[in-house]
């Protein structure tokens, strides 16, 4: 690695918020996402720079990028892949599907078949996919952001708890601030920028950044407030759902890796709550159908930070 | 708090208001309880949408019908009763406007006022029993107003309620029990006329024929007895309650005027006052312990001659045992009887001109009976022997069903014509016939016998062992008893009643809603009864003599603050053991020291107006401090990165880190 690591960080974070305009929680976000091994799912409308955000990721880190439009009528196969009969050869050949990438953006996922949905989990969960009984595995990283409208829901099938779960982080960009809205109007395109952007990851060191994340340090004092949180989302009369085992690591791995963006070896309750809610919010659900992201800023403002007791 | 009541909490506080007026309907107007159900049927039409909630007009007029019923149900103003039903009015009515919860708390405390006062009127173990379940019931009721959320189905939220209402009560037990044992019994600074137009139960004041034949039906307590000693015979239990010296030809009554209780009290003190020097006190004592039910006279009933008598009570010439009121709570004394003794070694000529008076005319051939009678025997004894034997060997009959005797000559009548009759007849003819012959007697009335009740080794007289006999006076042997009904029905003081008119079966036989007469029952209606008189003579008996008796047992002599020492430990005992059992001491384990110091720094802050949220990391709170509070600001960053680097920051040297906190908390003051 030629570069060290702050650096190494601090320059790929600049390359992207060059691209996404005054987002750069969110760009955070996702790239601590990246780093922690997850995958990302943005949900937003259209038009807010999703796509924008995904290729700019893959130019970034220098990774392969695919992406598919996903639509009531998708097959499996036309995620995948499939077997084609050679007739020079005799032989079946296996046609792998655009999901053999190192960064593949499903836009619009709730918009496919729960078949077709599941075929694209099930890779982002084993990180290979299984046709005609041979197993080929996925190149790696494998990194899935899928976009989901949350406003028509006529014609979709969203996508259930248990799928959702698989996704590490759930993110918004939201609209831009007014400075930045005007600079969009005067014509910049941050998809223009795209090609110009200098690569400053590869897979290489991707990989070593990845491989940093777990030796992020974090003390008993940092774990207790985590079970606190963990278990306030388990309180019957605040939640419905509460998190799940899965989504507590999940939790301690997002905050690792945001830790180690802003350049720390050790986990602080600030990077626990940056990325609580991008966590937890599509896991939880309150009582009365309350939408899980607000409840999960409720749980933020409610679990006192000090302290050694775990809830 | 200003929060609306649920549907289900408007269910369970309906439900606490029937619980709780439903036992004064013994008491008060009945049609109360109808308001109650008809204004928790309009609540509820009102809450299922089928009403709209009643404009103040109405409940204008619906206050004013209720008040007009109250006047017209001859409630006295002003009297507790009137008081007390104006209070259930108002409490049945309320249910109708309770839309917050503010509303709701008010009923229950109301409710709460309510248990209380229905003591005014009934201290039995049944109304103390039902007492406590109107207070769970109430509790639940708290409970139930309080919940927001309906998430149980309806009989897992009462199982619920009533449950930790439960817990709650018994948690208050100890303190309760406490108050109970040490509390002041005060005397009340003021009174309401209470229950003015009182029922009366028991012998009255007066015998005219047919008040013992009623009493003979009832199968209601009179009192209860325990002895110290060995219990006297039967037959010698004569429980003597009033001495009734004037006759005016058809009924008997204690003097030439009207009963009152005053001049009684008056002439107790004075003309008729207890004279215990003129007794010669003979044979072993009988000591005992009675408890009187309420019967809304004073008349307490007593071996005779009771000496050493505890308590406010008066005594009279006559031997007679008396309280100082009406009563009108269960009443305990405790008094030695000497029933040998010699009483009236002379006769106050006062008591002579009593017992000898007769009204001027009137049955002549009971009067000429007496004369022949009087000149054939040799002494007074022999006369009266005489006319017992009269008694016995003529055609008399002890029956419960006497025929009647008209307004005049009924002694005439009596002795001559019907020859059946109880108590009463016999007891006043004799008392006649002993006048008419010059020798000085009188009749006195009370109860004879009683039931022994084995379980709890004491004894019950019921109203229908109301009994009248008379009593002579001669000289050298003083006032002797002499019951002539003894003579036709010498079971009725051996047995009772019971056997007495076994042959004609009319032993309660209009009181059809007796167990008495079921025979199975007997053992448990003992075993009931003796549970109910432990309840009257430990508890209800439990007055400001008791407590002091009971202390003074346990603290030897009384001082303040020897009592204030037990009562203070005591007290305090329940306290430590509710902060232990419901975990009040027990808030969370110590925290570790850089998060009390860090605490501490917290509270600093707030004094100086900057309040850290609970969700505010320390990091962020710094900058907000810092912002706030400039001159402060390097020691804030510094504590703060201190604290950080202590937590979350693996390997850091505890030990100068704390050190350092403890400087900077010092230098923040």
């Amino acid at each position: 690695m030629t570069m060290a690591v702050p650096q190494l960080i601090h320059a790929t974070l600049a390359q992207l918020n060059k691209v996404i305009l005054g987002k750069e929680q969110q760009v955070r976000l996702a790239l601590s996402c990246l780093l922690a091994n997850g995958h990302l799912l943005l949900e937003d409308l259209p038009g807010m720079g999703k796509t924008t955000l995904a290729h700019a990721l893959a130019q970034v880190c220098g990774l392969e990028y695919k992406r598919v439009q996903f639509t009531s009528d998708l097959l499996p196969a036309d995620l995948i892949g499939a077997s084609v009969f050679e007739m020079q050869s005799g032989n079946f050949r296996f046609h792998p599907g655009p999901v053999f990438s190192q960064i593949f953006l499903a836009d619009e996922l709730n918009r496919a078949t729960p078949k077709a949905q599941s075929a694209l989990l099930e890779a982002m969960e084993e990180g290979q996919v299984s046709v005609d009984g041979t197993t080929h595995r996925l190149p790696s990283p494998f990194f899935v952001i899928a976009t989901q409208n949350p406003q028509s829901q006529a014609g979709t099938f969203p996508l259930p708890e248990s799928q959702l779960d698989r996704f590490l982080l759930r993110v918004s960009l939201g609209y831009p601030a007014p400075a930045v809205e005007r600079e969009l109007l005067l014509g910049r395109n941050g998809r223009t920028l795209l090609a110009s952007l200098p690569q400053v990851l590869n897979g290489q060191r991707l990989k070593a950044l990845q491989s940093l994340v777990p030796q992020v340090k974090m003390t008993d004092t940092l774990l207790d407030y985590i079970q606190r949180l963990i278990a306030q989302t388990r309180q019957t009369d605040v939640c419905q759902l509460g998190l799940s085992p899965r989504g507590a690591q999940a939790l301690v791995k997002s905050a690792q890796s945001w830790a180690l963006l802003q350049g720390r070896g050790h986990v602080l309750p600030e990077d626990v709550q940056a990325v609580f809610v991008a966590v937890a919010g599509h896991r939880i659900m309150g009582r009365q159908e309350t939408q899980g992201e607000q409840l999960a800023r409720h749980i933020l403002s409610k679990v006192d930070v000090v302290g050694n007791g775990r809830g | 708090m200003d929060k609306q009541v649920t549907y289900s909490g408007m269910i369970w506080l309906l439900a606490a208001q029937l619980v709780v007026m439903l036992p004064f309907v013994f008491h008060l107007p009945f049609w109360l309880l109808p308001v109650v159900l008809f204004a928790a049927g309009w609540r509820l039409w009102v809450l299922a949408g089928g009403a709209v909630q009643p404009g103040n007009m109405t409940k204008l007029l619906l206050v004013g019908l209720g008040i007009g019923g109250l006047l017209l149900s001859g409630l006295q103003f002003p009297s507790l009763e009137a008081m007390s039903a104006l209070l259930l009015l108002g409490f049945a009515f309320k249910s109708l406007e309770v839309i917050r919860r503010r509303d709701a708390v008010v009923v229950v405390f109301i409710g709460y006022f309510l248990v209380a006062l229905h003591f005014l009127y009934t201290q039995t173990m049944l109304a103390g029993l039902y007492g406590a379940f109107s207070l769970v019931v109430l509790t639940g009721a708290m409970i139930g107003v309080q919940q927001v959320v309906e998430e149980f189905s309806a009989a897992q939220n009462v199982r619920f309620n009533l449950r930790l209402a439960g817990v709650i009560l018994l948690q208050c037990l100890p303190l309760m029990v406490l108050l109970f044992v040490f509390a002041p019994r005060l005397q009340p600074l003021w009174s309401l006329p209470l229950m003015v137009d009182q029922a009366k139960t028991g012998v009255s004041d007066h015998m005219a024929p047919g008040d013992i034949e009623k009493l003979s039906q009832s199968d209601e307590l009179a009192f209860r007895v325990t002895f110290k000693g060995e219990r006297p015979p039967q037959d010698q239990l004569y429980w003597r309650g009033l001495v009734l010296n004037h006759f005016d030809g058809r009924e008997w009554r204690q003097f030439d005027d009207a009963y009152d209780l005053e001049r009684l009290k008056y002439a107790a003190a004075h003309e008729y006052a207890f004279h215990p020097e003129n007794m010669q006190v003979l044979g072993d004592p009988v000591e005992y312990e009675a408890v009187y039910e309420k019967s809304g006279q004073p008349w307490l009933f007593t071996l005779t001659p009771a000496l050493k008598v505890d308590g406010e009570v008066l005594q009279a010439a006559d031997y007679r045992v008396m309280a100082a009121q009406d009563v009108q709570a269960p009443l305990l004394l405790k008094a030695t009887s000497y029933p040998q003794s010699l009483r009236d070694v002379q006769l106050d000529p006062y008591v002579r001109q009593l017992a000898l008076q007769l009204p001027t005319g009137g049955n002549p051939r009971s009067r000429d009976l007496a004369q022949r009678l009087r000149a054939q025997a040799g002494s007074e004894q022999a006369y009266i022997d005489k006319v017992l034997a009269r008694f016995r060997e003529q055609q008399f009959y002890y029956t419960l069903h006497p025929p009647t005797l008209g307004e005049s000559d009924t002694i005439d009548g009596f002795l001559f014509t019907t020859q059946r009759g109880f108590c009463a007849h016999y007891a006043g003819s004799f008392v006649f016939l002993m006048r008419a012959a010059g020798i000085p007697a009188r009749v006195v009335a009370g109860y004879q016998g009683g039931e022994w009740n084995a379980q709890g080794k004491y004894l019950t007289v019921h109203q229908y062992d109301a009994h009248a006999w008379a009593e002579v006076w001669q000289a050298g042997k003083g006032w002797q008893r002499v019951d002539p009904t003894a003579m036709i029905a010498p079971e009725r003081t051996e047995q009772g009643l019971e056997a007495a008119v076994q042959a004609e079966g009319s032993f309660l036989e209009n009181n059809h809603f007796s167990t008495r007469n079921v025979a199975w029952l007997k053992g448990l209606r003992q075993k009931l009864d003796a549970v109910q008189y432990g309840w009257q003579r430990w508890v209800l008996g439990y007055d400001g003599e008791a407590q002091m008796g009971f202390l003074q047992a346990l603290l030897g002599e009384l001082t303040l603050a020897k009592v204030a020492v037990l009562v203070g430990g005591l007290g305090g005992a329940i306290v430590l053991a509710w902060l232990l059992l419901l975990g009040l001491a027990r808030r969370g384990e110590r925290e570790a020291l850089e998060h009390q110091l860090y605490r501490r720094f917290c509270a600093l802050l707030a004094k100086r107006g900057v309040v850290r949220e609970a969700g505010y990391a320390p990091g962020a709170f710094a900058l907000q401090a810092a912002q706030a509070l400039p001159t402060s600001a390097a020691l804030i960053r510094e504590f703060t990165q201190v604290y950080e680097k202590l937590c979350y920051q693996p390997d850091a040297d505890g030990q100068a880190a704390i050190k350092r906190l403890k400087a900077l908390l010092r230098a923040l003051k």
